[in-house]
């Protein structure tokens, strides 16, 4: 029994070596679920991968449809449709809580188009970076950064900028500084429209600054001086996601406040994105 | 009717020595075939330079006696200029690649490609050109060496096996993708396996036989002056001697040092001195400057499980995670039938004597009442399952440590393979013995013939089919179980290493190859460009704008090799190219290695002066 388990094992084995590669996606799968996209493609749609390695196939067909602001996106919340081109059955975690509208084969590849209700952003903190005040709070005071064409610039050689990142080797754009030890660098955006809840997620960039450094960042929020929530950026931590429940302040307008510090600043390369939004 | 003498002499001629020379011819064969579709990774490139440097100097020598002149040749200056280069690893493999790269290659060293090689070329070389690329008489040794491995695995699986059963385990240990990888390459992980087996099957004769426990101690040194995993070999056998001398413990009398032991004591250092003209005029540092080196080795990024690994694990279940790193390796990269059939070795050996009974394995019995150092296991069993166990488990052991770099992946225990395979091997003798009672059956008496040689090609067969498919990316493969490149994607294990990849997007990047010459290679070295404009597969003079961060934005067309931790760089050319569409992508079955970005727009303008003003 046992040894013609082994037989059979060697036939399954040699076959699905033989058959596997004829599964895989090729050009003209690629091609013909591409046309499935393009058609149906509208402004605002997101396009994902699933699983999500073959990312680099995917926008070499519908790049153009995946410009760098969505590529290094926080997360799929503000996305009411996702396009996604699927192969070995993966489902990507942009979908999840859409429903199926659309789904068409292509040979390896399936197309899918989901629906789910898209987060209305109220106020997206990166790209109002410019409307942002930053300071350095130390023991001996505060001290206001300038802004130039492309930064916050401070004192001591603190700078804070939007910059696409690379955190947990995924690529995101962000909000970068280089935290200042004992001290405290401080963002604040008055008259925010705040919606029922800020998202807020960070971590720290670069694979070989990581590798060299173990001090850990604290991210504080702060909403009209009260404290709603914080994350940590670590080695290990990764995109760390958080929502913070901001319902008290839905539909109004309120001052919000980022404070960074850290405990060890070496090789410390931190990077956030926010959101305030109603999900 | 019994066989007469000349034709026992002439079966055991085919068995012995026919059957693992035609093996071994097959294994170089294949690998010649196809060893040209296979990349340059950043170690091979400068291995060849380093190869061809160290040619350099045998050549001046060797000049440098003819005029009579010996000690200049051998003066520190002479010695250490060109054994400096790559001096982290011993020289022997180098030397050999360097010396066929000069007997073998074709010369066309004296035109345009002069500038191209690390030593002065002074006149075209008189060669026999059997390769029309000078990459592959580089790889040349490693091939042979491949090919006698897998005649070293049949001679040792003859130990415990009969001859089919053998042949099975030899094709197993060449037929694995990630093995065969690195088989064909101008690089010391398969050599260094090879040497394992050498010096195991040396050990193992010699608990029987003085003669090989001399040649022990030769070829531990010729191991040494191959790769640091030399340093690790006598303790594995250690351990086995000291296994099957347990009695002697009982007895309160130490087993004696065997001949093997001394003669690798002795031998071993002076065999590395002499292959290694790096340590002549400084031995002691130099020798104890490489044991840092690689006692102290980085560790390199390594993708596992879904994680970037390039450090130590701290947290307690990070370590766990690591500890399981070579098991699982091992359970997705070798082929599932060979994993087995091993699994039916383990058992068959593990009842040794009911699966000598049964004809499985092949009796071994002591051979003299008692043992003496020359022949330390004469009078006992020599325990072959605990020997190949201990083979296996050794590099295994050192690979689970957390503190060990695990950045090679599979080639880190390579070693162990071998020996996986010769279990492998008794899983096909046990099947091969259920086939034969299959057989019994008068009706199928036809059969006797021709069903063992065609299950045993059966059973090699996924091997092969798996390691042919997975060519030339042998390093992302990864078996049924884990659902092949696609599958080891999706479990997030390591594809790629060290730029080989960007071979087949050669000649795209030539055809696209922008007016301003500047182009990114990423992680393929310049040594890398250089061989590939040496091979003809790059015109000379292709751009290079160098390696790091920084120089990407300098280059109109660049590649990235898709490894987790160059997400980076993938940012980088998103951003200096002003796009997230790569221009062309290499990919095996659907899986990305390389991605090609180009710039299609002008770059933008330089930020303007750093002007501020206060918020």
């Amino acid at each position: 029994m046992a040894a013609a388990a082994v037989v059979v094992l060697a036939l399954v084995e040699t076959v699905n070596a033989v058959v596997a590669p004829l599964r895989a996606p090729d050009e003209r799968d690629w091609k013909s679920a591409t046309a499935t996209v393009r058609a149906g493609f509208r402004t605002g749609d997101l396009i994902v991968a699933a699983p999500p390695w073959a990312d680099p196939v995917m926008r070499q067909q519908l790049g153009d449809l995946v410009p760098l602001p969505v590529a290094g996106r926080m997360d799929a919340a503000r996305y009411g449709r996702v396009w996604e081109i699927s192969q070995r059955g993966a489902r990507a975690p942009e979908t999840a809580a859409g429903s199926l509208a659309q789904s068409s084969k292509h040979r390896a590849l399936t197309v899918r188009l989901w629906e789910k209700k898209a987060a209305q952003v109220t106020f997206d903190f990166l790209s109002e970076w410019r409307r942002a005040e930053l300071s350095v709070a130390s023991p001996s005071g505060d001290t206001p950064c300038a802004v130039s064409a492309d930064r916050f610039v401070c004192m001591g050689g603190a700078s804070l900028k939007p910059e696409l990142l690379e955190i947990d080797t995924t690529l995101r754009n962000g909000l970068a500084l280089d935290p200042v030890e004992r001290a405290t660098v401080v963002m604040t955006y008055s008259s925010v429209p705040l919606g029922r809840e800020l998202a807020v997620a960070g971590g720290l960039h670069n694979v070989w600054l990581r590798k060299a450094g173990d001090g850990k960042v604290h991210l504080r929020v702060l909403v009209d001086g009260r404290e709603v929530g914080a994350l940590d950026g670590t080695n290990q931590g990764g995109w760390a996601s958080r929502r913070f429940d901001t319902s008290a302040w839905a539909g109004r307008v309120a001052s919000v406040r980022f404070e960074i510090t850290v405990d060890k600043a070496a090789s410390r390369h931190f990077g956030f994105a926010a959101e305030a939004r109603n999900p | 009717m019994s066989d007469g003498p000349s034709e026992k002499k002439a079966s055991y001629i085919r068995r012995e020595w026919l059957l693992p020379l035609v093996l071994a011819i097959l294994t170089c064969s294949w690998m010649l075939a196809v060893e040209g579709r296979q990349g340059i990774g950043r170690d091979e490139s400068q291995y060849f330079r380093a190869s061809e440097r160290y040619w350099g100097w045998l050549e001046s020598a060797w000049t440098n006696l003819r005029q009579g002149h010996p000690a200049r040749a051998f003066s520190r200056g002479a010695v250490d200029g060109a054994f400096e280069d790559n001096h982290e690893h011993p020289a022997l493999m180098k030397m050999l690649f360097g010396v066929s790269w000069r007997l073998f290659h074709t010369c066309d060293c004296t035109g345009a490609k002069r500038g191209l090689h690390p030593i002065a070329v002074t006149t075209k070389h008189v060669t026999l050109p059997l390769f029309k690329r000078e990459s592959t008489a580089f790889r040349f040794p490693a091939i042979l060496l491949a090919g006698l491995g897998v005649a070293l695995v049949y001679w040792l699986a003859r130990r415990l096996l009969r001859p089919l059963p053998a042949a099975v385990a030899a094709v197993l240990s060449v037929a694995q993708p990630h093995y065969f990888f690195h088989a064909q390459i101008s690089c010391f992980d398969v050599p260094i396996t090879i040497m394992a087996v050498l010096v195991a099957f040396a050990y193992y004769k010699s608990l029987r036989s003085a003669r090989w426990g001399i040649l022990c101690g030769v070829f531990w040194g010729l191991a040494l002056a191959t790769k640091h995993n030399a340093w690790l070999f006598p303790f594995f056998l250690g351990v086995h001697y000291l296994w099957i001398r347990r009695r002697d413990f009982r007895r309160l009398r130490p087993p004696r040092v065997p001949l093997a032991f001394v003669s690798m004591a002795t031998l071993g250092p002076l065999v590395l001195f002499i292959a290694w003209p790096w340590l002549w005029h400084a031995p002691v540092a130099r020798t104890r400057g490489w044991f840092e080196r690689h006692m102290q080795h980085e560790h390199y990024n390594f993708e596992y499980l879904g994680r970037n690994w390039n450090l130590p694990p701290k947290d307690a279940s990070l370590k766990l995670l690591r500890v399981s790193f070579p098991f699982v390796s091992m359970l997705f990269a070798v082929p599932v039938t060979t994993l087995a059939l091993a699994a039916a070795g383990t058992i068959v050996l593990v009842r040794r004597r009911r699966s000598q009974e049964e004809q499985i394995l092949v009796e071994d019995t002591p051979t003299e009442p008692r043992a003496s150092w020359l022949r330390p296991g004469a009078d006992v069993d020599l325990s072959p399952g605990v020997f190949l166990a201990l083979q296996i488990a050794g590099p295994i052991a050192i690979v689970a440590l957390p503190s060990t770099p695990i950045f090679g992946g599979v080639k880190h225990f390579l070693p162990a393979m071998p020996f996986l395979c010769v279990v492998g091997g008794a899983g096909a003798a046990w099947l091969l013995a259920c086939a034969r009672k299959l057989i019994v059956a008068p009706r199928l008496s036809r059969l006797s013939r021709l069903l063992p040689p065609a299950l045993a090609g059966l059973l090699c067969l996924p091997a092969v089919a798996e390691t042919v498919r997975s060519h030339p990316d042998g390093l992302g493969h990864y078996n049924l179980l884990a659902g092949g490149f696609a599958g080891g994607a999706s479990l997030g294990m390591n594809r790629q290493f060290w730029g080989y990849s960007a071979l087949p997007l050669l000649p795209w990047m030539v055809q696209h190859r922008p007016a301003s010459n500047r182009i990114y290679w990423h992680d393929v070295l310049h040594d890398a460009l250089t061989m590939y404009m040496r091979d003809g597969r790059l015109p000379i003079g292709i751009g290079d704008v160098g390696v790091g961060e920084q120089v990407l934005q300098n280059s109109e067309l660049g590649i990235v090799i898709l490894e987790k931790h160059f997400t980076v760089y993938e940012g980088l050319a998103w951003q200096a190219y002003g796009t997230t569409q790569p221009s062309a992508v290499y990919t095996h079955e659907g899986v990305p290695f390389v991605v090609a970005y180009e710039r299609h727009a002008t770059p933008p303008p330089p930020p303007p002066p750093s002007e501020t003003f206060a918020p």
